[in-house]
């Protein structure tokens, strides 16, 4: 059943704004990696900006320094772009109408949200785009996913869950793609490399990963035919696909 | 019969474009995967699920068994070690359950009124069972535990319900790990678990919730999946039945997996152990849709002011074959025939892993092995190995215990320890 921004509880509005503002930034980031023409744009000295949602915790911002673009959680930037409440929050970065404040701090504020719109405008063509390689496709949707594990972690829906999940890293690996999450106590991250996880999830190709990630194919059925392979401490990677479906919960909620 | 296995598919699916010749050999199996996926839940729900296993080595469908051997959809074979996840104790198809069994179906299984074998049957449980006085006959485990648990409830006027951490009692909310928070808000809330075998955690609960506990519901030995099986130390038990006896809470034995395979009195009677509950399953009718729920004297007026009923719980088909299997056991040998032909696995598989340079080890019952490798507590080895024994034509579930039945043979774990040898090279190199 879809459900409505205003049907949310209050700390499911604000866990829906922090998702869709760690994901704008995180896929940002991700964006200027891959894309050379977004790099090309990016001014000089870089850019630092943060997302602050009242109500929601600390700011996130992304930073873009020496030719190198990283998320972080604390910082000082050239602009805030601050959001009144998590609707606001929610709507703006889902690209739809709402309200949202720059402060700016430092100089070349605006140059930073110039690029940021811009990047977070590439991010999403390139999400969506069917011209895009492959490689890039498939990495961007694992970030926005493994990302989008890190905020719903937290979610209190899933304390219980959380609990009997055991605690360890999974290699998610698709192509020459791989990231490393892991899960502790009650929480999830994206971390680096880690030469022995405790579980292996990987996809066959790029394509059985977008098509996956996407939604196109079922999980289950990609599982059953060989595309997609889990490999170590079963219940660690079959706990984190129940907190992808709260995931796929909070994406799917109507604006 | 239906149409095909890919006949409704979408067209070919990527593992058609591309075979590799493990999904050549369950071309079929996939197939109906395929079909599954989009009419049932997650294509084959549950334990069964083939992510449980490991997808490209094992078959999703099973069309046929005899004796100690399955033959999935495509033609392949396996020696079995899982026996249709314990349910088969004297052999898939052994006619000396079958034949009366279908002998009765023919003349009738579901009634308006129970067919008198439910009163045979109950007999003979009480009179094999150490120290059980009643038996209500349900049809899964899950109907039984949960059974147990309320009628320990209802008989104590307490709520709470103490488990091992990580034991499966079955798939009902209350016990389930569906965790869902509408759960954990209500069924689930009242259930407490400790570290199994963990005599200082248990009292501790004892203590934090005096008064207020119903039962301790265990396995008589502690099975969880994924993990090596522990059997219960003597202070454990002894302490379990301490506590429940001082807090006036009931000591309930699920030994629904284990049923007979360890002892024909009960597995509580190979551990010495006196619960006023005991769930059986499984293997009770070698296949045949039936679980029981055994009880002392004590609670038998309680027990009789539930009500307790299921369209199918008194059908006679089962309980035709559950006689017929307890006479089959005793006459094909029993634990102690079970016991040797385990200890002939167990001896054979932790000599060859050694001598392939592995710390692999059996644990749990003779009768009820599980493997795993020392050095590997996130069980890639494990897949490895049951991988490579499917391909070689053993069934050995990955991350779940195996079963011993009376069909298999002396031949049959020479053949399996000769695929083991080739297994533990292949994990080796």
């Amino acid at each position: 059943m879809k459900t409505a921004i205003l049907q949310l509880s209050k700390e499911e509005r604000a866990i829906l704004a922090r998702l869709k503002a760690w994901l704008a930034l995180q896929l940002a980031a991700e964006a200027f990696r891959r894309d050379a023409a977004l790099r090309e744009v990016c001014p000089a000295g870089g850019i630092a900006l943060k997302l602050a949602i009242r109500g929601v915790g600390a700011g996130m911002q992304l930073v873009v320094k020496n030719g190198i673009a990283r998320v972080y959680s604390v910082g000082w930037p050239q602009l805030v772009l601050f959001f009144p409440g998590s609707a606001s929050a929610i709507r703006v970065l889902s690209g739809s109408k709402g309200t949202a404040v720059p402060l700016p701090l430092r100089p070349g504020a605006f140059k930073a949200l110039g690029f940021f719109r811009k990047a977070s405008s590439r991010a999403t063509e390139l999400l969506r785009g069917a011209e895009t390689p492959e490689d890039v496709r498939a990495r961007l949707l694992l970030a926005a996913t493994l990302y989008g594990l890190e905020v719903v972690a937290g979610d209190s829906y899933l304390a219980r869950r959380m609990q009997i999940i055991p605690d360890g890293v999974v290699a998610v690996r698709a192509g020459e793609i791989e990231y490393f999450v892991e899960k502790r106590g009650n929480a999830i991250h994206v971390i680096e490399a880690q030469r022995h996880p405790d579980a292996v999830l990987s996809f066959a190709d790029y394509r059985s990963a977008i098509d996956v990630l996407s939604g196109k194919r079922q999980a289950v059925v990609a599982l059953g035919s060989g595309e997609v392979r889990i490999e170590g401490l079963l219940p660690l990677v079959q706990g984190l696909f129940a907190v992808l479906d709260r995931l796929s919960w909070y994406l799917g909620v109507a604006l | 019969m239906g149409n095909g296995p890919g006949e409704q598919s979408e067209g070919p699916s990527k593992a058609k474009q591309g075979q590799s010749r493990a999904e050549k050999r369950f071309e079929t199996s996939i197939a109906y995967f395929e079909r599954a996926a989009k009419v049932i839940p997650g294509g084959i729900y549950g334990s069964k699920s083939p992510g449980f296993l490991v997808p490209g080595h094992f078959p999703y469908y099973l069309s046929h068994a005899k004796g100690s051997r399955i033959v999935d959809v495509d033609g392949n074979e396996f020696i079995d070690y899982l026996c249709g996840y314990g349910s088969q104790i004297v052999g898939y198809g052994n006619p000396a359950v079958d034949e009366p069994a279908l002998a009765q179906a023919r003349k009738g299984d579901l009634l308006n009124q129970p067919h008198p074998v439910m009163v045979e049957l109950a007999e003979r449980l009480v009179g094999l069972v150490d120290g059980m006085d009643w038996a209500v006959f349900v049809k899964n485990g899950t109907d039984a535990t949960t059974l147990a648990t309320s009628i320990a409830r209802a008989d104590t006027g307490k709520q709470i319900i103490i488990a091992a951490e990580g034991a499966y009692h079955g798939a009902a909310n209350w016990c389930s790990t569906n965790v869902f928070p509408v759960f954990t808000q209500a069924e689930q809330r009242d259930v407490r678990y400790f570290p199994y075998n963990d005599v200082a955690a248990l009292e501790a609960l004892f203590r934090q919730h005096r008064e207020k506990i119903a039962c301790v519901i265990l396995t008589p030995y502690h099975h969880p999946t994924y993990k090596p099986q522990q059997l219960p130390t003597p202070e454990f038990i002894a302490t379990v039945e301490r506590l429940c006896h001082s807090e006036g809470a009931y000591f309930i034995m699920d030994d629904i997996r284990a049923n007979f395979r360890l002892s024909m009195k009960g597995s509580h009677s190979f551990f010495g152990a006196h619960p006023e509950m005991i769930t059986m399953g499984k293997a009770l009718a070698n296949g045949y849709p039936l679980s029981v729920l055994l009880g002392t004297e004590g609670l038998k007026k309680t027990a009789s002011s539930f009500f307790i009923t299921g369209t199918y719980w008194m059908s006679a088909v089962p309980m035709i074959a559950a006689m017929a299997t307890l006479d089959e056991m005793e006459r094909l040998g029993g634990t102690e025939r079970l016991a040797q032909l385990g200890r002939m696995l167990k001896e054979g598989l932790e000599s060859l892993g050694r001598e392939a340079g592995f710390s692999a080890r059996i644990s749990g019952p003779l009768a009820i092995p599980y493997l795993t490798f020392d050095e590997d507590p996130d069980l890639f080895l494990n897949q490895r190995f049951c991988a490579a024994m499917a391909d070689r034509g053993v069934f050995m579930h990955p991350h779940h215990n195996w079963f011993i039945s009376l069909a298999h043979t002396e031949e049959d774990i020479a053949q399996t320890l000769e695929a083991a040898r080739g297994a533990f090279a292949e994990l080796r190199d």
